[in-house]
């Protein structure tokens, strides 16, 4: 535990600004949280967690199956309520008050993206969110056709959503974000069931915002692609946070919490251990 | 157990409509005013299960036919009377549209004959009644048993009165019925029986989703007692008597019927089921030329002029539409042409 | 397996629809509401046509005719489709020759057998499932040339109720989906209990109540997603398609043309 403090401060002192300004995007202090009488989580799901977020940054949640990192970001935007602690997305505390103005800032793209095109065709999907958020018929057709365009799916506008591929459906789900200009996106395994080109699409859409990003995943060499600072968790805690080489590279630390070396790290090492050899 | 467009006449489709359609409106008032949006994509989702869940037929053997799982119990257990009924109809619209059954002016009989059978008596009747004091795996098998059962006798009866109603076949109402009825009777076992296997399920797995277990719903004091089942259930068997009598006894077709009635042209027959001895159907065929806006005297001498003309008619149609479409194709294979 | 094939044709017949209504043709352009009404119309005038009147079915026929030819659209596939209407439709209508025997004219015109007698169980026979094969040919056509939402705009012009064109929508969006997932439960199925006929009554409640959590847990997701995107419990209306010259002269025209068939044959 130790460790992780010193970690933190490391981090924070790092760009050395104070935090009242709005510094962090995300702000959680403290957060704790436990499922109610449901049958498959037994006592907590969450302990402890303080994380921090700053904008622009692209921050990767890693951690084996059922460690608590969708509950995480369901909690983030108010889909799970009843956690103790504090947490401040973009300079307002989560609470009933301000629930819709945070989820009006906050992007949450679903891990199977059959849930989240839930209208008959791409269109009426990626207008969905403008629509209610009241733009009028012209802003709505703008907004769709920014997303459409810049998540490259311009063509399957008018498709009916259940007509599409798995790398298409997860491109639509995300437009669908995009038209309500997040400023935060919470991503729930992004690259999960996608094939290898439609994975690599989607590790380039990621680089390509410029918002606030936190991919929750146990795809390592997608977090490598796309994260600059990585947070490992365990058991509901966080076990580690550190910069993406430092925590993708240690082999140890990863195989402890039921991971292992991305592809790429694992090159690299016995490349290294080759060139030791001789 | 759906009704085909062809099976119904429009004043029969027109009341059914009409009859849904203060159903679903009633209920749309009741969702609303509950006031929980968190409904709307549980009644979507769940249509979609009882979606899939009909396309399984249930052979009977012998007979060669199948009934479909009609869902309307089982959504009603989940969802209760009114959401349920709500996303019943859009699966049935759905049916229809998706599968053009035809059954776009048949919708509001369907509706009526597997929804709200289904959904209000089967819910409101039997299953809260029977769940009142919570439930148990026993309580659950024996409510949906006698819940399909039920609501699938008298959807079977209210498809052999719309059919009878409608005027389209010659089939005696006791004949029709004693076909209707016991087929339905088994297809209601196998219903009921899968029903219960799946509401024990989710018992066992999710109690919580349940409706109307142990009273505890919005609506606990419009809950029915024994004795105001009793009632209902009396007063519902004497209404639908009572419209057993009106169509058993009127005219066949139930437009005709009426237009009669208006015009006052005709006595109403005595009792004798739809088809009888052949004087009556004299007589029918002697209304005829009021019914279908012809103005002629025989009948017989209109069929077979009229078929040829209609053969005629036909004729020039297809005809017309082979010149129109060549005109077309040669339309604009020449504009290609011109454009190269 | 029965209802392995069954699911598999239910959506495979979906998409099929689908993309026939997705197609871009004239008779697709049409507004949905003016198909709508057309259909409509044309069902309530079918099946107003009286039992014994098998002429002025006849003339009916036009629209069909009319629309199948210039719409190019299959007349197989739209024929395929009766298949599960035409068995209910014939077996009522296969009684009314057998139990309604007056003979009501004989067709002179056959020189080598003399005279038929056609009674009137024949002519309403055959008006029955004349009935049943022009109602479910309309409902093709309009259902082949407009995609489920168009037709689910049309109704929200007609004042159907929001909430009612929602779970509509949302049913569609999801049973081809939970079709597909019932589809691989029953593989999954069958590959493990080999040569079962369809799905153990042992297993049906696991099997089939497996699904149904799984849908409500669905649901909420759904839910979730809905509210993430701002959703107040109520769905915006979609986009209307304009009705312009040609979908009145559509309406118009053929609103005419089947009145005067019906009052003149």
């Amino acid at each position: 535990m130790c460790e992780i403090q010193n970690l933190r401060t490391e981090f924070k002192a790092n760009p050395g600004q104070n935090e009242n300004d709005r510094f962090f995007e995300i702000d959680v202090k403290g957060l704790s949280f436990s499922y109610r009488n449901d049958g498959g989580h037994s006592g907590r799901t969450l302990y402890g967690i303080d994380f921090h977020a700053h904008k622009g940054e692209c921050v990767g949640i890693i951690g084996a199956n059922g460690v608590g990192k969708s509950t995480f970001l369901k909690i983030l935007v108010g889909l799970l309520d009843g956690f103790d602690g504090k947490i401040n997305i973009g300079g307002l505390e989560l609470n009933k008050k301000n629930l819709s103005d945070i989820r009006r800032m906050t992007g949450y793209v679903f891990q199977d993206s059959e849930n989240q095109l839930f209208m008959s065709t791409v269109y009426e999907d990626v207008a969905f969110a403008p629509q209610n958020y009241g733009y009028s018929p012209q802003q709505t057709e703008e907004r769709v056709n920014m997303a459409l365009s810049q998540m490259g799916i311009e063509d399957l506008r008018d498709r009916h959503t259940f007509m599409l591929s798995g790398g298409q459906k997860k491109l639509a789900a995300i437009a669908s974000i995009i038209s309500m200009t997040p400023e935060i996106i919470l991503m729930d395994e992004p690259t999960i069931a996608l094939d290898p080109r439609n994975r690599k699409n989607l590790i380039r859409v990621i680089n390509s915002f410029s918002q606030l990003r936190i991919i929750a995943s146990h795809d390592l060499d997608m977090i490598q692609d796309t994260c600059t600072r990585v947070v490992l968790m365990n058991n509901g805690r966080f076990v580690r946070e550190g910069s993406a080489d430092e925590i993708l590279n240690n082999r140890q630390l990863l195989e402890e919490n039921g991971l292992e070396l991305p592809l790429g790290s694992r090159l690299r090492q016995s490349r290294n251990e080759g060139n030791n050899g001789e | 157990m759906h009704m085909a467009d062809a099976l119904v006449s429009p004043a029969v489709a027109g009341t059914m409509y009409a009859v849904s359609a203060a159903a679903a409106g009633y209920s749309i008032y009741k969702v609303r005013r509950e006031s929980d949006s968190s409904k709307i994509p549980v009644m979507g989702v769940m249509g979609a299960f009882v979606f899939a869940a009909q396309m399984i037929n249930f052979t009977i053997p012998g007979t060669g036919s199948s009934g479909h799982l009609c869902g309307g119990m089982l959504l009603s257990a989940l969802l209760g009377p009114y959401a349920g009924f709500l996303s019943m109809i859009g699966v049935l619209l759905i049916q229809c549209l998706m599968f053009a059954d035809g059954g776009l002016l048949a919708l509001g009989c369907n509706v009526w004959n597997m929804a709200f059978y289904g959904c209000f008596i089967g819910s409101m009747l039997i299953w809260k009644n029977i769940m009142r004091k919570g439930a148990s795996r026993k309580k659950i098998t024996a409510a949906s048993i006698t819940g399909c059962i039920v609501t699938l006798q008298l959807g079977a009866f209210s498809v052999t009165l719309e059919t009878l109603a409608s005027g389209i076949t010659s089939l005696s109402f006791i004949s029709f019925v004693s076909v209707m009825q016991p087929i339905h009777l088994a297809i209601g076992l196998v219903e009921g029986i899968i029903t219960a296997c799946v509401l024990c399920f989710v018992y066992e797995a999710r109690p919580d989703i349940l409706w109307g277990v142990g009273g505890d719903t919005v609506s606990a004091r419009g809950r029915l007692t024994f004795k105001k089942t009793l009632v209902v259930l009396s007063v519902s068997a004497l209404v639908i008597a009572g419209v057993v009598s009106l169509f058993a006894s009127s005219h066949p077709d139930g437009l005709e019927w009426s237009i009669e009635r208006l015009t006052g042209s005709t006595e109403i027959e005595a009792e004798g089921g739809v088809y009888d001895t052949a004087e009556k159907l004299q007589d029918t065929t002697a209304v005829l030329p009021d019914y279908s806006f012809k103005n002629s005297d025989s009948p017989a001498g209109t069929s077979v002029s009229g078929v040829a003309g209609g053969v005629a008619v036909i004729a020039v149609c297809v005809a017309a539409c082979y010149v129109f479409r060549f005109f077309r194709h040669s339309g604009q294979s020449g504009l290609k042409g011109e454009k190269k | 397996m029965k209802s392995k094939r069954r699911f598999k044709s239910a959506s495979g017949q979906m998409r099929q629809i689908e993309l026939l209504a997705e197609k871009d043709s004239w008779l697709n352009r049409i507004h949905p509401l003016c198909k709508f009404l057309v259909t409509m119309l044309y069902i309530v005038l079918v099946v107003s046509v009286h039992r014994y009147d098998l002429n002025g079915l006849l003339g009916m026929c036009v629209y069909p005719i009319v629309l199948f030819m210039l719409g190019e659209i299959s007349v197989t596939e739209g024929l395929y489709r009766l298949r599960i209407v035409l068995p209910l439709v014939c077996f009522i209508g296969i009684f009314n020759p057998f139990f309604d025997r007056e003979v009501i004219f004989y067709i002179e015109g056959f020189s080598f057998t003399g005279r038929i007698a056609v009674t009137s169980g024949v002519i309403s026979m055959f008006t029955l499932m004349l009935k049943g094969i022009l109602t479910v040919l309309a409902a093709y056509l309009l259902v082949a040339t407009t995609t489920i939402d168009k037709i689910c705009s049309a109704l929200r012009m007609l004042h159907v109720p929001k909430i009612l064109v929602t779970v509509v929508l949302l049913i569609y969006r999801y049973a081809s989906l939970l079709s597909s997932e019932v589809r691989k439960m029953s593989q999954a199925y069958s590959l493990r209990a080999p040569g079962h006929k369809g799905v153990n009554p042992k297993v049906w409640g696991s099997f089939a109540g497996l699904l149904l959590i799984r849908s409500i847990d669905r649901a909420q997701i759904v839910y979730e997603s809905m509210l993430l995107r701002g959703f107040q419990g109520e769905f915006n209306d979609m986009k209307n398609q304009k009705i312009n010259k040609k979908d009145y002269l559509f309406f118009g025209g053929w609103c005419a043309i089947l009145v005067a068939i019906r009052i003149l044959m």
